[in-house]
């Protein structure tokens, strides 16, 4: 139980300062100074002793179920990730019932934007899914869809990225898609104000704010496991902050992309990443 | 005191109540996983809601009574 409470703590620390980093770089890209790093984590706690309200038009309690639901699936992921070294396929489902979670926290609102968002949510799963295919690469390749496994081969074998760069470049994508202002993430669109969370305020974009800390660190965390190897604390650090900072790069000079070509933007890189590594894995 | 708060301070003892259980014995794999991953979110949840700061009541009426003005 310790072990997972230390691991829920790190996973919402090292997440939430890595938002705060990706922020600054892309501040200093667009020459402004830019938030202090521990800014995104100073609002989410921030947000926690804020005045509250519900909209009356929200659908109680769901409309607050929901939020636990994404805290819920990221403590799982914690869980099959780093305490664990369980299946990757748990981590898929994880990650197609933050979709969900996504389009939920939309409906459940009221909102317009929220309604808008939560269909975007589905749009872009349609995109995002195929992406983890990469699964598959990955299964065909060690045989396995275990981490502990995974780690293993690559210790006899070599790191995963020298083999299938292409499903790595895959699952980037999707990280990518994770990232607040990336030009994949659609859900969250300024058209659209803050997207599905522009109804939860005050302590429930707080609790949301916290659950996408640890998405984040999770799913660098699996970046690095699967396509590295297993590391030391102080090199998943590193392997986190240089992801991060490119991820900013990005972020900072691609303006968010028009549902429409996020989506084939996507589904693009997943035939290319599908069709390229079966193509590496045969010869 | 309102349903709400006694509701989060219901779920909050209980929550904690639990992954202290947890900590202290020693219990199978599975049920201190259950364990997590319930009572971790509730348990966060439940304090939020019991921390979180309330508007008047009379000006709580004004913020839910038009939630759509604006579009």
């Amino acid at each position: 139980m310790a072990n997972i409470l230390l691991n829920v703590l790190i996973a919402f620390l090292v997440g939430s300062v890595l938002f705060g980093l990706q922020r600054k770089i892309m501040a200093r890209i667009q020459m402004r100074p830019g938030p202090p790093v521990i800014q995104h984590l100073l609002h989410t706690l921030k947000f926690f002793i804020k005045e509250s309200s519900f909209p009356k038009t929200a659908a109680m309690p769901f409309y607050i179920a929901i939020t636990a639901m994404l805290c819920v699936i990221w403590v799982s992921a914690v869980i099959v990730g780093p305490v664990t070294e369980g299946s990757l396929l748990l981590i898929f489902a994880i990650y197609a019932i933050h979709k969900i979670v996504e389009h939920n926290a939309g409906s459940s609102s009221g909102s317009p934007y929220g309604k808008l968002s939560c269909v975007r949510a589905v749009f872009s799963a349609s995109a995002e899914v195929p992406l983890f295919a990469v699964l598959i690469i990955i299964y065909f390749k060690t045989g396995t869809m275990v981490i502990s496994n995974i780690i293993n081969f690559q210790a006899t074998n070599g790191p995963l990225i020298y083999s299938i760069p292409l499903a790595a470049a895959m699952f980037f994508v999707l990280i990518l898609s994770k990232a607040p202002y990336s030009p994949f993430a659609i859900t969250k669109g300024k058209d659209i104000i803050s997207g599905y969370e522009t109804e939860h305020f005050g302590l429930l974009r707080g609790y949301l704010m916290m659950s996408e800390s640890i998405a984040w660190y999770m799913l660098l965390w699996v970046f690095l496991t699967v396509f590295i190897g297993g590391l030391s604390p102080l090199w998943y650090l590193v392997g986190m902050v240089c992801l991060s900072v490119i991820v900013a790069f990005i972020n900072a000079t691609t303006p968010i992309l028009s549902p429409n070509h996020s989506i084939m933007m996507q589904v693009s890189f997943a035939i290319v990443g599908i069709v390229g590594s079966l193509v590496l894995l045969l010869y | 005191m309102d349903k709400l708060k006694i509701v989060s301070y219901l779920i909050l003892i209980i929550s904690v109540v639990a992954i202290i259980y947890a900590l202290l014995f020693n219990l199978a794999n599975w049920v201190v996983y259950a364990i997590s991953i319930i009572f971790i979110p509730s348990g966060i949840l439940s304090f939020g809601l019991i921390v979180m700061a309330r508007g008047p009541k009379d000006e709580e009426k004004e913020k839910t009574r038009e939630p759509f003005i604006g579009y």
